[in-house]
C-alpha cells in the first residue's frame, strides 16, 4: 500500500509540469492585457507599456514561464498583480471561506442525502420513493442563484435570523460565530448537491439490493436493517464516496455563482475575477492548486475502496 | 386633569428633547460598510483613473487643489497662488502643519517629487507636463511651476483627483517610480489613513487624528473635511441584489452603482435612501480616424449618428427618466462650459438622412465592426438598441461582444474595428476627455482640431477658452470622432441612520461629514 501510495505521489509531478505548461500558455494566448486593465480607459499605450516593462509582462512568453517555474520551486507563486500582494497569500485568504463552504455543505449534504436516498431505495416504487424522488428533482433543477437570493430574502431581510452577505475570517479573529455568515450559502449548495446525492445513493442502492448475496443474506433470516446497513449500504457507498469526493473539489474550486451571490471572498469568484483582470499569476497559481487538489482527492478515493471493500488490495 | 397637564408637559419636553436630539452635532464612532461593485486595483491615484479606486483614495490623499460645489478649483493643501509672467510661472505657498499619516510634515520637496513621477508615469500627467519647463522649491512651503508658455488648464489639471497629482511623501514616489506604490506605503494627508487590505474582503480605513484640513462648511470637495466614523470597509459586493438586500438586512450602510430598474420601487422603500449622482458619466461611440472605411469619412460618420435616437437608447439602457438626460452638449448644464453647437445633429433618429448622407458618402454596405463589451451592462444594453436602429438605417453592422480587458487590447489595433463603445466619467474641464488627446485609440488628430486645440490651452481667459470650447463641439459634430449618447445619473442607495449626506458633486461618494444617527 505504501509503495502505492508514493508511486502515485511521484506521478503526480509530471502531470503537474504538463498542467502548468498548458496552464500558463492558454492564459497568454487569451487577449488583453494586465497593465491595461489596472491603468483604466484612459491611459496610454506609452503608460501602459511603462507599467508592463515595471511588472516584467514585456519579456517573451518563455522567460516569464521559466521565472513563473523557478519561483515554484523554491515555494514562491509570484505576485498577483492587481492585489500586489504574494499570490499565496491572495489563495490562502481566500481558500479560508472555500474549505469552510465544502467543509460545511458536505456535512449536509451527506446528512440529508444518504439517509433520504437509503430511505428512497427501501420504499422503492412507493409514496414515499416517489415524493422523495420528485423533491430531489426540483431541488436539483433550481437555480443557485435564485434559492440564494431567496433564502437571504426571508432569512437574512424580513427575519434577521442571518447575515445576508460577506465572511469575516475566522481564523484571523479566533471568532467561530461568524460560520453563521456561511449557513445560507451552504443551504443554497447543498440543495442541489443533496439532491445529486439522493439519487446516486437510490440507484446504487437498488443495483446492489438485486444482487445474489443479498437474496442469500435474506434467505438466511437476517434482520432487514442488518442487511441493509451491512450487506447493501456498504457496497453501495464505493460509488457515493467517489461522487462526495469530486462534490468536494467542486465545491472548494468552484461555487461561483453562489459566492457572488452572498458575496464571500472564495476561490471560485477569485478565479473569474482573476480570468477578467488577466492577472496571470493568480490564475496560475489557483489551478495548479486545483490540480493539485483533484489528484489528492483522488488518490484518498481510491484508498478509500480497499478500506470499503476489502476484495481490493492496492500493491 | 393635573395628570393630563402632567402627561402633557411630559409629552412637550419628550418631543423637545427628541428635536434636540436631532439638532445635534454629528457625532465621532462607529465603522462604516461600503458595499462597492467591486475590487479596487491599486490606490495610487498617480497611476489608476478607476472611479472606484478614487472614491477610495480620496480619503486617504489629497493634491493641491480640489473643486467646490461649482466645480471650480479651490486650494487644498495650497494655501495661495500667485500667477506670474503672464501664466508662465505659478507660484503656490503650501499650508504649514500638514502632516504625512507617518507622522512626517508636508513640505515643498514632497510636492516636487510627487507631481514629477505624476508627469513622467501618471496617467493624466503628461497632459500637464507636456508643458512645464521646470519645477522649483523656492523655500520649506513654497513651490514654483515654469511653463514653457501659458498653459490654461493648470489648476483644473492639479485639482482632478481620479488619475491625477496626489502629494505623497518624497521618499514613497522615488522608491516607486513607474511600478504602482505598494500598499504598505499608502501614505497620504487625508481625513482617514489606509490600514489594510484584505483581498476579497475589504478595505480597511481609520479615522486620522491627526489630520488637519481646511476650514470652513463643507463645499463640493472643498472645505472642511470632517472624519466622524473611527473606521470605513470598502467591501467588494460584486451583485446587485445582494447590494440592495445587504443595506435593507442592515449588513452594509451604503451600496453603490445600483440599476435604474429598481429606482422606483427603492425610492419608497423606507428601508433605504436613494441619492441620485450629480456628476454625470457620458456614452459615447468612438470612430476609427486612422483605418477603415470611417476614415476621413466624416459624411459616414454623420450619417451615423442622424440615425441614432438617442433617448430610445438612455431609456432601454438606464430606464427611469430622472437618471438620463438626452443631452448632446459634451459638457452638462451646471458647468460653464455647457454649449448647443452643433446639436442640430444630436438624437435625430432620422433614417432617410441617414441613408442620404450615407449614399454621399458612397457607402454601399460595406461591414463596420462595432465593439462593445459585455463587462458592463449599460454599454451592451446601449450598443443592442444602437445596433438596431443603424441596421434599420441600412447600415451593416457587425457587433462585436468581448470582456472588457480583449476589448481594450483590440481597439489598439486600428485595423481591427471601425466603432467601438465606452463610457467617460465627468471631467472638470473639456481638455481632459480622452478624444481630446490625439494617441488615444480614435486616433482624432486633424489640422482643424490642433488649430482650436492650441489657443484653447494657451489661451488664459476663461471666457474665451468658452468660446474655443464651443467652436471645439462645433467641429466634433463636424468630424465626428464621437458620438455622445447623452448624460446618464448613477445612485446609490444608504441606510436611514446615516446622516449628513445632503449632497455629491462628481462622481466618486465622499463619506467625510458623514456620521450615524
Amino acid at each position: 500500500m505504501l509503495s502505492y501510495v508514493i508511486r502515485r505521489v511521484l506521478s503526480m509531478i509530471p502531470s503537474l509540469f504538463l498542467a502548468s505548461i498548458i496552464v500558463f500558455s492558454f492564459i497568454h494566448f487569451i487577449p488583453g492585457d494586465p497593465a491595461v486593465v489596472m491603468l483604466g480607459d484612459m491611459a496610454t499605450p506609452e503608460q501602459v507599456q511603462q507599467l508592463r516593462e515595471a511588472l516584467g509582462l514585456d519579456r517573451p512568453v518563455y522567460v516569464q514561464y521559466i521565472r513563473w517555474l523557478s519561483g515554484i520551486l523554491r515555494g514562491d507563486l509570484g505576485n498577483s498583480i492587481f492585489f500586489h500582494q504574494p499570490v499565496t497569500r491572495v489563495i490562502a485568504s481566500r481558500a479560508e471561506t472555500s474549505i469552510f463552504i465544502a467543509l460545511i455543505s458536505m456535512a449536509l449534504i451527506a446528512l440529508i442525502g444518504i439517509p433520504i436516498g437509503v430511505l428512497s431505495a427501501v420504499k422503492y416504487n412507493s409514496w414515499i420513493d416517489q415524493a422523495l424522488s420528485s423533491l430531489s428533482m426540483f431541488f436539483a433543477s433550481v437555480p443557485t442563484f435564485w434559492l440564494g437570493l431567496n433564502l437571504m430574502f426571508i432569512f437574512a431581510v424580513m427575519l434577521r435570523w442571518f447575515p445576508s452577505s460577506g465572511f469575516p475570517s475566522v481564523i484571523e479573529s479566533g471568532n467561530w460565530s461568524n460560520l453563521r455568515y456561511l449557513i445560507l450559502p451552504c443551504l443554497t449548495l447543498a440543495a442541489p448537491n443533496s439532491a445529486l446525492i439522493i439519487r446516486l445513493t437510490r440507484s446504487s442502492m437498488l443495483d446492489v439490493i438485486r444482487e445474489d448475496h443479498v437474496r442469500t443474506a435474506r434467505a438466511k433470516g437476517l434482520p432487514e436493517w442488518k442487511i441493509i446497513l451491512k450487506h447493501v449500504f456498504r457496497n453501495a457507498l464505493i460509488s457515493i464516496v467517489s461522487a462526495l469526493g469530486f462534490t468536494f473539489v467542486a465545491l472548494v474550486s468552484g461555487t461561483v455563482v453562489t459566492e457572488t451571490v452572498f458575496s464571500l471572498p472564495g476561490i471560485g469568484r477569485l478565479v473569474v475575477e482573476s480570468i477578467l483582470r488577466r492577472d496571470y499569476p493568480v490564475i496560475q497559481g489557483i489551478i495548479l492548486v486545483i490540480v493539485l487538489l483533484y489528484m489528492l482527492i483522488n488518490l484518498l478515493v481510491d484508498l478509500s475502496y480497499a478500506f470499503l471493500d476489502p476484495r481490493i488490495k492496492y500493491s | 386633569m393635573p395628570e393630563r397637564v402632567l402627561a402633557f408637559g411630559v409629552c412637550l419636553f419628550l418631543l423637545a428633547a427628541a428635536g434636540c436630539a436631532t439638532a445635534q452635532e454629528a457625532v465621532k464612532g462607529g465603522v462604516f460598510r461600503y458595499a462597492a461593485i467591486d475590487e479596487a486595483p491599486t490606490l495610487d491615484q498617480h497611476v489608476v483613473t478607476s472611479d472606484l479606486a478614487t472614491t477610495i483614495a480620496q480619503h486617504i490623499f489629497e493634491g493641491l487643489y480640489t473643486f467646490d460645489a461649482n466645480y471650480t478649483p479651490v486650494p487644498m493643501l495650497a494655501e495661495s497662488t500667485d500667477v506670474q509672467e503672464d501664466g508662465k510661472l505659478v507660484v503656490i505657498k503650501l499650508r504649514e502643519g500638514v502632516k504625512f499619516h507617518n507622522g512626517k510634515e508636508l513640505d515643498a520637496e514632497d510636492v516636487i517629487a510627487s507631481l514629477n513621477r505624476w508627469g513622467k508615469f501618471g496617467t493624466r500627467g503628461p497632459v500637464l507636463f507636456e508643458h512645464i519647463a521646470k519645477l522649483e522649491a523656492d523655500s520649506k512651503y513654497v513651490v514654483k511651476i515654469y511653463f514653457k508658455e501659458p498653459f490654461a488648464p493648470w489648476q483644473n489639471l492639479l485639482a482632478f483627483i481620479n488619475g491625477g497629482p496626489v502629494i505623497y511623501p518624497k521618499d514613497v514616489v522615488e522608491k516607486a517610480e513607474a511600478k504602482p506604490i505598494p500598499e504598505t506605503e499608502y501614505i497620504g494627508t487625508g481625513p482617514y489613513r489606509f490600514v489594510e487590505r484584505n483581498p476579497g474582503r475589504y478595505i480597511l480605513l481609520a479615522r486620522f487624528d491627526d489630520y488637519k484640513g481646511l476650514a470652513g462648511p463643507a463645499n463640493g470637495y472643498a472645505g472642511e473635511r470632517k472624519a466622524y466614523f473611527d473606521e470605513i470597509r470598502f467591501i467588494p459586493v460584486p451583485d446587485v441584489g445582494t447590494r440592495v438586500n445587504g443595506v435593507k438586512a442592515g449588513d452594509y450602510d451604503y451600496a453603490e452603482q445600483i440599476p435604474g430598474d429598481l429606482f422606483e420601487s427603492l425610492k419608497s422603500d423606507p428601508s433605504v435612501k436613494t441619492i441620485v449622482n450629480q456628476g454625470s458619466i457620458q456614452g459615447f461611440i468612438f470612430f476609427n480616424s486612422k483605418d477603415g472605411i470611417m476614415k476621413d469619412n466624416y459624411k459616414l460618420r454623420q450619417a451615423i449618428l442622424v440615425a441614432t435616437k438617442m433617448d430610445m437608447v438612455l431609456r432601454a439602457a438606464i430606464g427611469p427618466e430622472e437618471l438620463w438626460d438626452a443631452n448632446g452638449s459634451f459638457m452638462p448644464e451646471v458647468t460653464p462650459w455647457y454649449s448647443k453647437a452643433g446639436l442640430e445633429k444630436y438624437n435625430r433618429g432620422d433614417v432617410e438622412l441617414a441613408k442620404k448622407l450615407a449614399k454621399e458618402a458612397g457607402y454601399n454596405g460595406e461591414k463596420i465592426t462595432f465593439m462593445v463589451s459585455s463587462s458592463y451592462r449599460m454599454h451592451y444594453d446601449s450598443c443592442m438598441v444602437i445596433a438596431k436602429q443603424l441596421s434599420e438605417a441600412g447600415f451593416n453592422i457587425d457587433l462585436q461582444i468581448y470582456d472588457w480587458a480583449t476589448l481594450v487590447s483590440k481597439r489598439s489595433d486600428p485595423k481591427q474595428w471601425d466603432m467601438f463603445f465606452t463610457h467617460h466619467g465627468f471631467v472638470p474641464d473639456p481638455i481632459l476627455f480622452t478624444f481630446m488627446s490625439d494617441t488615444y485609440p480614435g486616433w482624432w488628430a486633424t489640422d482643424r482640431k490642433a488649430s482650436l486645440k492650441k489657443p484653447f490651452i494657451e489661451t488664459m481667459d476663461q471666457s474665451k477658452r468658452i468660446e474655443i470650447w464651443s467652436k471645439i463641439q462645433e467641429l466634433i459634430y463636424e468630424e465626428v470622432p464621437v458620438a455622445k449618447t447623452g448624460d446618464i445619473y448613477m445612485y446609490d442607495i444608504y441606510s436611514p441612520k446615516v446622516q449628513g449626506l445632503s449632497e455629491m458633486s462628481l462622481i466618486w461618494p465622499k463619506l467625510w461629514g458623514l456620521s450615524f444617527k
